[in-house]
């Protein structure tokens, strides 16, 4: 019987090694700075903090958000204080946490991508990026370049260049074939592919009769697309030897642990975190155990190892 | 950094219909939770449900420190599939609250007059605001007046609560109770006898009628703080879902998060179209 002390849980991520494979989901958990009374950081495999742009944006007028069937629509439209500012006013106070910070990127064009990876390869304290190629909410960039493989090819691989930390790249579910993104993304020399980010969606106000978000559109996230987002996980897992990051309505720790039998190296969670601050405290407690009870000494042995063949009755 | 912050579980120990489609629910806490300022809000699920799906943000209308326990008042109006859910919480249900949130009012030492003006469910945090000042050595004196709106005699609730604390003025748009219109225009009608260098107005109601109330207090000198409401999510900062148009030092367009920034902020500060 394996003990709890001696499981392994390390995940890397090119040269990145993160102590456990548990973080918050980029845009659920701000900055850094909101959450910081709640959850122990330095417990956690990583921070992904909001997507950042060159320079600062605004956002989406309100109303942003609406509730819906086990989840929400969100259409924050990338409001972010630019990387600039991240750096300046927000990072010195995670550098004092062991976690690693892995830094959530955003940009209209290709440049903007670079410029900002760039930026952030110079600062102390960011350990990897994460490209965002998949938010929804947003007239350019996001999702466009995250829908054509040609164009994920290009994005992953000039930002690679423009920086030598890893490099994730998080990848849209509104797609036909995300296999097809993912290894576009691989063969352009990302580190690791996550995903789901969230998916399109609508909402209408039947009094009124107009969309519940002043964007029109939104994003679907939360325990709504947990299936989804797993099927994905697990086609995606089959077509590359880069680790996977599981994202998509993981609110308990069975949650996490489905995802890694389906092939996620590591996994961030999302919306949970806005019901309870402490989801991934949660999360990762109930992954120990379940590593435990079930006799695992090794995460890594648990990671894609989804049966093909039912057990006979 | 002290890790002090957590969702707490609390038991409902009253969930009472005061009015029509109104509740006034009760909730017992662990000693925990911290004593809410004026003006903040909690947020509050039923445990256990993923049905709705997130916690609502609901003002605190009472609150009472015991030996081992905190309890806290909340007061509602049925508006939604969320409000409904907890309208039907009995004694004992298990709920979970986040907070308390928010920037709060400010509370001013001394020699100063307060006004409140509510506007239907606003009710809950200006009486809140209310038994604050009573509760201390120098708003037990304060002059005090609340002006409170409602579309009806049916639903002006809370208002026997305020009576106690302080001269309540009422209003219902169908005449049925008070004066016959809105609650601004009935504060309206007082507000050149008030000594405005000396007031402090507190506000809270629906979004046109903080805007009326902007209208009047255009280019007065008086102090004037109002609690928004927005649609949450997380209600502590951040997923940016809550945010209102503010403006800046520079008069520029802003967003500010309802639930961090706010709810409260400076009636001059808010950008309303
Ligand atoms: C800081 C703050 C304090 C509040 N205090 C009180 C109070 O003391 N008493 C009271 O009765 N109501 C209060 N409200 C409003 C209350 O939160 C909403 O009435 C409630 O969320 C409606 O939920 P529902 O599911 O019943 O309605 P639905 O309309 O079904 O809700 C759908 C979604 O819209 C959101 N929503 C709907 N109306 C509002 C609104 N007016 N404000 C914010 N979110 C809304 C809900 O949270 C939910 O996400 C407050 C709101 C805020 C922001
Ligand atoms: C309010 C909100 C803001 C988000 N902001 C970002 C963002 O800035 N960058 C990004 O890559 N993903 C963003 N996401 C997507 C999440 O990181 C995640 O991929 C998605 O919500 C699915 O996971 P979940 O179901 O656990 O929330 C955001 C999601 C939400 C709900
Ligand atoms: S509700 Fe999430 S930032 Fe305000």
């Amino acid at each position: 019987m394996v003990h709890l002390r001696d499981i392994k849980t390390d995940v890397k991520i090119g040269s990145l090694t993160l102590r456990n494979p548990v973080m918050p989901a980029s845009g659920t958990f701000g900055y850094g700075e909101e959450f910081a009374e709640y959850v122990d950081y330095n417990l956690l495999g990583a921070i992904v903090v909001k997507g950042l742009s060159l320079e600062p944006r605004a956002g989406n007028p309100p109303p942003r958000i609406i509730e819906t069937a086990s989840g929400m629509l969100n259409a924050i439209g990338m409001e972010n204080i630019g990387v600039q500012a991240f750096i300046k006013d927000k990072l010195p106070f995670l550098r004092q946490f062991r976690c690693a910070v892995i830094a959530n990127i955003y940009g209209e064009t290709v440049e903007e991508y670079c410029k900002v990876a760039e930026v952030l390869s110079g600062a102390e304290g960011v350990h990897a990026l994460e490209v965002n190629i998949s938010c929804p909410n947003v007239e350019k960039g996001g999702v466009a370049f995250g829908t054509d493989p040609a164009m994920v090819h290009e994005v992953t691989g000039k930002v690679k260049s423009s920086t030598n930390l890893p490099v994730i790249v998080k990848l849209s579910p509104n797609v036909t074939d995300i296999t097809g993104i993912a290894v576009s993304a691989q063969d352009a020399g990302a580190d690791a592919i996550s995903l789901i980010n969230t998916m399109t969606g609508m909402s209408v106000d039947i009094i009124s009769r107009t969309s519940n978000l002043a964007n029109l559109t939104g994003g679907l996230s939360g325990p709504a697309i947990k299936p989804i987002a797993l099927r994905m996980v697990w086609e995606v897992y089959n077509k590359v030897n880069i680790p996977v990051i599981g994202i998509g309505g993981i609110t308990t720790p069975e949650d996490a642990v489905e995802f890694m039998i389906a092939g996620a190296s590591a996994v961030q969670i999302g919306t949970a975190n806005l019901i309870n601050p402490l989801a991934t405290m949660d999360v990762l407690e109930g992954i120990l155990t379940y590593l435990e009870v079930q006799d695992i000494a090794d995460l890594r042995d648990l990671v894609g190892s989804l049966k093909l063949e039912r057990p006979e009755e | 950094m002290p890790l002090n912050k957590r969702i707490l579980t609390g038991d409902v120990i009253s969930n009472r219909e005061v009015a029509e489609g109104h509740f006034l629910m009760a909730v017992k806490l662990p000693f925990a939770f911290e004593t809410p300022l004026p003006g903040q809000f909690i947020m509050l699920r039923i445990k256990g449900k993923s049905e709705p799906f997130l916690g609502r943000p609901l003002s605190v209308y009472a609150f009472q420190r015991r030996r081992e326990k905190v309890i806290c008042e909340v007061l509602y109006r049925v508006v939604g599939k969320g409000t409904q859910q907890f309208s039907l919480l009995k004694f004992g249900s298990t709920v979970e609250v986040l907070g308390p949130l928010g920037r709060s009012f400010t509370i001013f030492p001394s020699e100063k007059d307060v006004i409140l003006i509510a506007g239907g469910m606003g009710i809950a945090p200006m009486t809140y605001v209310a038994g604050h000042y009573r509760g201390s050595k120098a708003g037990s004196k304060m002059k005090m007046i609340c002006y409170t709106g409602a579309r009806s005699m049916d639903d002006l609730v809370a208002l026997e609560r305020m009576e106690v604390l302080c001269k309540t003025k009422v209003s219902t748009d169908d005449g049925s109770r008070g004066y016959h219109g809105m609650v601004t225009d009935l504060f309206k009608n007082d507000f050149p006898t008030l000594n405005i260098k000396k007031t402090v107005i507190y506000a809270c109601g629906p979004r046109p009628m903080l805007k009326a109330l902007a209208a009047i207090l255009e280019d007065q000198p008086v102090i004037c703080e109002v609690s928004l409401e927005e649609r949450m999510a997380c209600g502590v900062g951040v997923c940016l879902g809550c945010v209102t148009a503010i403006k800046d030092d520079r008069g520029n367009k802003q967003y500010k998060r309802v639930c961090k920034e706010g709810p409260v902020f400076n009636i001059k500060d808010i950008m309303w179209d």
